[in-house]
């Protein structure tokens, strides 16, 4: 579904990106780790559509996403969801739910409202808080709306960065459960997460990132061990 | 002797390096061509005994003068002014309502339109200390519409729509071959402002100047008021436009509201767009265009002349952005100023010989002390209740999750932004409602996104940490100084990668020397090695240099191997807090060694 | 004297309100763009000189298709300089040339009428005959302005909280990466920003013409004072606007009255610079929202 080859992208002169390669299938979940600074927001981003890459490509179903504007990407059925719950502060939930609709592949009302009784059912308390600003919301609840509204774009692939940016850890289980429910339904999805042994057990597969290089990816049950190995090797390197 | 001879081995690269090594800009040798255009320009239509030419240079001269200190204004300072002409037109006016109609001496005259510029400029300067960008651009703006109306109306003071003549005879007179004192005096000013522009972007006021003008937050950080920073821009450039005024009066003879209207300023604006935005060259080159092509070269369009003042800026900033001077160095850039990549900036070698050879241990003195710190975005809560002690020399690490509230944490003790409740001390002295400027004489700090000046070389990226001083520097900071000036003058720092650049504002703090530093995660994006010397630099900072740090950092290993003292931070709130040792065992820690670990 | 005031109250709010015109179309743009157009006060011109040359002394059916006719021309062009103006700010780090850019385009627009038109200020007639208030004549356009202003502040709370286009507008201005990761057309939706902006400035010159001074050198000035408006008011608060445009007006008229009609555009620039010293928010404006 989601093709990257070879990609190099950063900001200005400065790579941050070195030849990322990844592939993610419908159905799928493939988490990226890796420390602050490794480049996981930059990929993301860079496959969005916010940095232009300097050099490789992007596939969506076969077609290049490379060099388009982000709104396009979103539109042509990639959906990146920021960090940090981002929603728009001074509108209502449901008028946030309802921007989702722009990247929405077809334009139809009742397939809307039916995303949007959805997201209501996996999340009750937004359907509670429909009518209150975003802005009155707790950062648990705004990450919630920010996925909420990528839902209801319907993507062919969702990319999620750092879901659990600013929550308390045990909120982490249930958006997990969620993305791993909406993957099931058919969908392509890539978490950067910084909790790798709470979300692992959701993920198919998981690559870690290291000063802009894939150092390595594996199965999701085999993160551990292999994380362990990798930390030894380290250590007597050292 | 072994460091003795890589030290000196490393000198003798850099001494090479330099002797290829391109300019990192060309603000030098662009001032002295342009200083020579002001010379064949100045004096050579006398030499050459075309007076129309004389009288049309003079007034050239005073414009090129008048726009070298609207492209300060423009870019060392950040200030879009459309209201320079007014400046030039109170200056010109107040001198020639004392000499002309109330027969003072010039030299009296002169003087007072200087201090009625001055006076102006503050109309412009004071808003500025609480407003920037737009705001003034359409306080310039409304001032320069404003002038000539005022101009008129009180006609009792300036004669009204008739204006006031003028003669200054011995100003004209012949001093030698031909030249007269205005010659001499509107050929040496232009030339004196572009000095003097060069001169303050060398000086630790126009290097503070720009650092406020592209990053205010930085800035204050560094010490600096960024308003203090535009109202003394504003005084400046008022100053230098005044005095243009003041030669305006005898080149001309003459002074009436029209010649002052809104359309002067946009010359001012206009040439410094076209020339290019910055560079020393570009207000000379842009008069000539700007100024001379209409006026002059189509003369007998001058009725087009406002139409192509505005087609001639659009198109630039359309086309060539960086206007004619600014294309052309940065076509030379291109070609020439690099960095030296992956392994441009290291710092290692330059700790050795730093003075203090004697061990400091941390005290029990607290340092920094938050209690009950409160900060919240709408309702979300960033900071929670938090207490928190900082010993003196001890270095604290502050770990937790992205998102847990340690960068919030660190902008509310570097004074960026406000507890909602609590309070907190630095150095027993309460700096919860200090601004950030304020509280930097005490701290330093790094950020996430490092604040790296791509229009300073890395050295002087480095020197705004000395700038930042408030007391003379010791004799080993002196040396260091003097060692990574050599190294990195002409080197650029657009080409550093992040964790370089993370290092290079370490290296910053350390040249500030404050007594607290703090590091955002200053780790993130270096190697094995780099961080090896990282710690290296932190543990010298305050085993040595005696001074307190705190540490938000990711890399536990790196935390536990230097840290004194640990605070875990989850959601905005303290859940632990204590020596490494301890802290290794502590539940609170336990679960990101296994799941954030290596994350 | 009472009716003296009265005057003065009635004209500086029936003047304030083409003040608070231009800062309502100000907030337009400024909310999708961070852009303020420095030649509103062209445009606002522009259509005065639709009015002189389309419909002066003209019946009420072909006056009302006229105004929509200039309403639609300059709403066009508003998008086209949009465009214009957002170009270089795709590419490059530095998000300000459009100071540069829209002042050079308000230099050239009032260049244009200058050379084309010359210096004289054109008279319109009006279509609403004048009335009067409490035995004060007042000219008809006087209550356009007012009515145009209270229509335009209704129809932009209607379509900025109502329509999908408005409320997507809106959320740009909220939140830039997040509304493009949504996948909402930015650049669209900032040209329809900048074509309501034009349509709302431009219908207004029309509205106003008879009482307006349509010559190629008051656009700068009716932009300045509909930017004291918006400074008053607070930048992006049209609710603000609603105060800040004729309290501009009123005290205006007033100096108008005490001190001498050239010195009406000292006192907007007093007001501006007392403003920005004491509450450089304005009256209404908001502190900014949470930045990640």
């Amino acid at each position: 579904m989601l093709e990257v080859r070879n990609l190099y992208a950063g900001y200005g002169a400065v790579p941050v990106i070195e030849g990322v390669s990844l592939d993610v299938k419908p159905g799928e979940i493939l988490l990226i780790g890796g420390e602050n600074g490794a480049g996981k927001s930059t990929l993301m981003r860079a496959i969005a559509g916010f940095n232009k890459p300097t050099a490789g490509e992007v596939l969506l179903d076969g077609k290049p996403l490379q060099g388009m504007a982000p709104e396009q990407v979103a539109k042509s059925g990639l959906r990146l969801v920021l960090d940090g719950h981002r929603v728009f502060p001074e509108l209502s939930v449901y008028d946030n739910l309802r921007m989702g609709v722009a990247a929405r592949p077809s334009d139809d009302r009742a397939g809307f409202a039916q995303s949007v009784e959805e997201i209501y059912s996996v999340f009750p308390i937004l359907k509670e808080k429909q009518k209150l600003y975003a802005r009155d919301l707790s950062g648990g609840q705004q990450q919630m709306l920010a996925l909420g509204q990528a839902f209801i774009a319907q993507p062919m692939v969702l990319l999620c960065d750092e879901p659990s940016m600013g929550l308390a850890q045990a909120l982490l289980p249930s958006i997990l459960a969620f993305l791993r429910k909406w993957a099931e339904s058919g969908t392509a999805v890539v978490v950067v997460e910084q909790h790798l042994s709470v979300t692992a057990p959701y993920a198919n597969r998981a690559m870690i990132i290291e000063r802009g290089q894939v150092k390595f990816s594996c199965p999701a049950s085999e993160l551990d061990a292999r994380l362990a190995s990798s930390a030894r090797q380290t250590a007597a390197a050292g | 002797m072994n460091t003795v001879n890589t030290m000196t081995a490393r000198a003798g690269m850099a001494v090479e390096e330099r002797a290829v090594k391109p300019r990192f800009n060309s603000d030098l040798p662009q001032l002295w061509i342009g200083i020579a255009l002001i010379a064949i320009t100045g004096l050579g239509p006398t030499l050459i005994g075309n007076t129309y030419w004389v009288h049309t240079f003079q007034l050239v001269n005073i414009y090129i003068a008048a726009s070298v200190f609207q492209n300060f204004l423009f870019v060392d300072a950040g200030q879009k002014s459309f209201g320079q002409g007014v400046l030039l037109g109170i200056g010109a006016y107040v001198t020639a309502i004392a000499f002309g109609l109330h027969g003072m001496s010039f030299g009296v005259s002169a003087l007072l339109g200087l201090g009625a510029a001055i006076l102006g400029g503050l109309l412009f300067a004071l808003p500025a200390l609480r407003v920037q960008y737009f705001h003034l651009g359409f306080v310039t703006l409304s001032a320069a519409i404003v002038f000539p109306q005022l101009l008129m109306s009180l006609d009792k003071w300036t004669n009204g729509i008739n204006g006031i003549s003028i003669k200054l005879d011995w100003i004209h007179g012949d001093l030698f071959l031909g030249f007269s004192p205005l010659t001499l005096l509107v050929t040496l000013w232009p030339m004196a402002t572009l000095a003097t522009h060069y001169g303050l972007r060398r000086s630790r006021l126009g290097r503070q100047m720009r650092v406020a003008a592209v990053s205010p937050e930085a800035a204050r950080t560094l010490g600096i008021k960024p308003g203090m920073m535009r109202f003394t821009a504003f005084i400046i450039a008022a100053i230098g436009t005044g005095i243009c005024g003041i030669l305006y009066l005898p080149a001309t003879g003459y002074v009436s509201p029209q010649g002052f209207n809104v359309e002067l300023s946009f010359v001012f604006f206009f040439a410094v767009v076209v020339g290019g935005r910055g560079q020393m060259l570009g207000p000379v080159i842009g008069i000539w265009i700007v100024f001379i092509l209409p006026n002059i070269a189509l003369a007998q369009f001058v009725e087009y002349r406002l139409l192509m003042y505005g087609v001639l800026t659009l198109a630039a900033i359309m086309l060539f952005p960086d206007g004619i001077v600014g294309s052309i160095e940065r076509w030379r850039v291109k070609r020439g100023v690099t960095g030296r990549g992956e392994q441009a900036f290291r710092v290692d070698s330059f700790l050795e010989g730093l003075e203090g050879t004697q061990e400091h241990k941390p005290s029990d003195d607290v340092v920094v002390e938050v209690k009950g710190g409160t900060k919240r975005f709408g309702a979300v809560v960033a900071v929670d209740k938090v207490d928190l002690k900082v010993r003196n020399g001890e270095i604290h690490g502050l770990i937790g999750a992205n998102g847990s509230g340690k960068t919030s944490l660190l902008n509310v003790l570097s004074g960026l932004s406000r507890l909602n409740e609590g309070s907190f001390m630095i150095n027993r002295r309460d700096c919860t409602r200090l601004p950030a400027d304020r509280i930097a004489t005490m701290l330093g700090r790094t950020f996430q996104t490092p604040r790296i000046f791509p229009q300073f070389s890395l050295w002087e990226n480095l020197k705004l940490g000395m700038d930042a001083r408030t007391e003379a520097p010791s004799a080993g900071i002196l040396r260091l100084a003097g060692e990574l000036e050599a190294e990195f003058e002409n080197d650029s720092a657009e080409l550093l990668s992040h964790g370089q650049r993370r290092l290079v504002e370490v290296m910053r703090a350390v040249l500030k020397e404050a007594d607290v530093v703090l590091f955002d995660e200053p780790a993130a994006g270096l190697s094995s090695s780099e961080r090896e010397n990282f710690a290296k630099l932190i543990r010298f900072l305050s085993r040595r240099m005696n001074k307190t740090i705190i540490l938000v950092e990711h890399d536990l290993d790196l935390v536990w191997g230097i840290a004194d003292r640990i605070t875990v931070m989850e959601q905005g709130r303290v859940v632990a807090s204590g020596d490494p040792a301890s802290m290794a065992t502590d539940p609170a820690v336990q679960h990101m060694f296994i799941g954030g670990r290596r994350a | 004297m009472l009716s003296e005031v009265f005057i003065i109250v009635v004209r500086g709010i029936a003047i304030g309100s083409i003040f608070a015109l231009i800062a309502m179309s100000f907030n337009v743009t400024f909310g999708a763009t961070r852009i303020l157009n420095f030649a509103q006060g062209n445009l606002l011109i522009m259509g005065g000189f639709f009015a002189f040359f389309l419909a002066n002394g003209v019946g009420l059916g072909w006056w009302v298709l006229m105004l929509l006719v200039a309403g639609g021309l300059i709403a066009l062009f508003s998008a086209f300089q949009g465009w214009i103006t957002l170009i270089p700010l795709r590419s490059s780090v530095e998000q300000d040339s459009w100071i540069i850019s829209t002042v050079a385009v308000s230099v050239i627009l009032g260049a244009l009428m200058l050379i084309t038109q010359g210096p004289f200020a054109y008279s319109v007639q009006g279509v609403v005959p004048p009335f009067r208030i409490l035995g004060v004549r007042t000219p008809g356009a006087y209550a356009l302005a007012i009515g145009a202003l209270i229509f335009w502040y209704i129809a932009l709370r209607l379509f900025m909280t109502r329509t999908f286009v408005g409320l997507a507008i809106s959320a740009l201005s909220q939140d830039f990466d997040a509304a493009r990761a949504a996948g909402l057309p930015v650049r669209r939706l900032q040209l329809v920003s900048f074509a309501i902006s034009g349509l709302l400035v431009g219908t207004a010159g029309f509205l106003v013409a008879p009482v307006i001074s349509i010559s190629p050198d008051a656009a700068l000035r009716y932009v300045l004072n509909g930017f004291v408006a918006v400074v008053v008011g607070g930048l992006g608060s049209n609710l603000g606007t609603l105060i800040g445009g004729p309290l501009v007006g009123v005290v205006m008229m007033l100096t108008a009255y005490q001190i001498g009609g050239a010195y009406q555009d000292m006192a907007s620039l007093l007001i501006l610079v007392t403003i920005l010293m004491i509450r450089p928010q304005g009256l209404f404006g908001r502190t900014s929202a949470r930045q990640v």
